[in-house]
């Protein structure tokens, strides 16, 4: 199992499965869970928005955000919700295509847990929205750790594209990662 | 022809031969629509566009009214000779918190294909662009894979191309694979550094190209 380059935490998981998680909607009683990730600059030091300063913040976010969002889904293990997950659909002339993004909480990095989420994720996607041809993500070319979640979880790489996003303020060069659904689709 | 002559030109260069036509680019006017119908009807260039391909008048004219007037950067592309549009380029920015990027279009009627009208026309569109919009800092613009003259075009106005993106956009009710292409502020030409190369003569037009 590869190990991140940036710091493995401690209680680092040397199990070859993948864990069992579970996906499912966000609800306000989650936002104490919901900051644990949100609020750490870890994790969001490679999100465009940066950490949650309080439970207000975090609650009114999750109002506001996520519960109305296309598809937004909390990463449970046991039960419990150490991440999240959301597909946003394109627009137009890009309908037929959705865009990735996870988080998940810094203590339970390096367990197989985003690659997981990231298939049953897919898998999900692809049934519930069969009009989808293509699944796509990027990660920083800065964040090797998750662009080797995404290779793991069956994503390709195309191409780094140059200063494609706009990060806390300066601009970042990206690798670009799809994933097609299988057969050609009729229109 | 050879008005164009640079300092120490060789003797090669004396040879008869046509310089890249001068073209400027002007926003549009609801007037232009005959001359915007020559190329916009036409499928030979729509056939690529992520444009649509009008087929009357009215189209056309409602096209021109509920997306090209209300553009944030669409530009007629005029030859000096009696500066009727003969093309159309277009720079749309991206969506959300990404300022500082922008995505190139164009179109070039049938007839001007071949002597470097699109391939200055993005050129023009890129500097000015950059020097309009300050946080701009990525220009893109995706081509089909089967798209090789679009693809010449952006390599010759110093696009970068950066990978194939698959099944990325549906045209005419099919997937499309697209090439992704970029130009860096850092990387485009200032305007005036535009205005030398041109008038040392370093584009050419090739006959029977």
């Amino acid at each position: 199992m590869q190990t991140d380059s940036a710091a493995v935490p401690p209680n680092h998981d040397h199990r070859k499965q993948e864990p069992e998680i579970t996906l499912r909607p966000f609800d306000l009683s989650d936002v104490g869970a919901f900051m644990t990730w949100a609020s750490d600059p870890r994790v969001t030091r490679f999100q465009r928005r940066g950490p949650c300063t309080s439970e207000e913040d975090a609650r009114r976010y999750l109002a506001d955000h996520v519960l109305p969002h296309p598809w937004y889904r909390a990463i449970c293990v046991d039960g419990r919700p150490v991440g999240s997950i959301n597909a946003k659909p394109g627009q137009g002339e890009e309908r037929f295509k959705a865009s990735i993004a996870y988080r998940l909480a810094y203590q339970h990095w390096g367990r197989g847990i985003a690659t997981a989420a990231l298939r049953a994720a897919v898998s999900s996607l692809l049934e519930e929205w069969p009009h989808l041809d293509r699944l796509e993500a990027i990660a920083e070319v800065e964040n090797p750790a998750s662009q080797r979640v995404l290779e793991k979880a069956g994503f390709l790489r195309e191409g780094l594209l140059r200063k494609y996003v706009m990060l806390h303020g300066k601009s970042r060069d990206v690798v670009m990662y799809s994933l097609l659904a299988a057969g050609p689709k009729l229109r | 022809m050879d008005q164009h002559m640079g300092v120490g030109a060789k003797e090669e260069d004396r040879e008869e031969k046509r310089t890249v036509p001068e073209i400027t680019l002007r926003p549009f006017t609801i007037s232009d629509v005959d001359d915007f119908m020559t190329w916009a009807t036409d499928d030979r260039v729509m056939r690529f566009s992520r444009r649509p391909t009008c087929t009357t008048k009215d189209e056309c004219l409602t096209h021109m009214k509920d997306h090209i007037m209300p553009h944030p950067w669409c530009r007629a592309i005029c030859i000096d000779d009696d500066g009727r549009p003969v093309g159309l380029v277009s720079v749309m920015p991206a969506p959300g918190a990404d300022v500082h990027r922008a995505s190139i279009g164009f179109d070039v009627a049938y007839d001007y294909w071949g002597r470097g009208v699109a391939t200055a026309a993005v050129k023009k569109a890129a500097s000015a662009v950059f020097e309009e919009w300050p946080l701009l800092e990525r220009l893109d613009a995706v081509a089909e894979v089967n798209n090789t003259a679009s693809q010449r075009v952006l390599e010759k106005a110093g696009f970068q191309r950066e990978a194939v993106l698959k099944s990325y956009l549906v045209l005419r009710g099919e997937s499309k694979d697209m090439i992704m292409y970029s130009l860096l502020s850092s990387n485009s030409l200032k305007v005036e550094e535009m205005n030398l190369l041109d008038s040392e003569n370093n584009s050419r037009w090739m006959p029977g190209k």
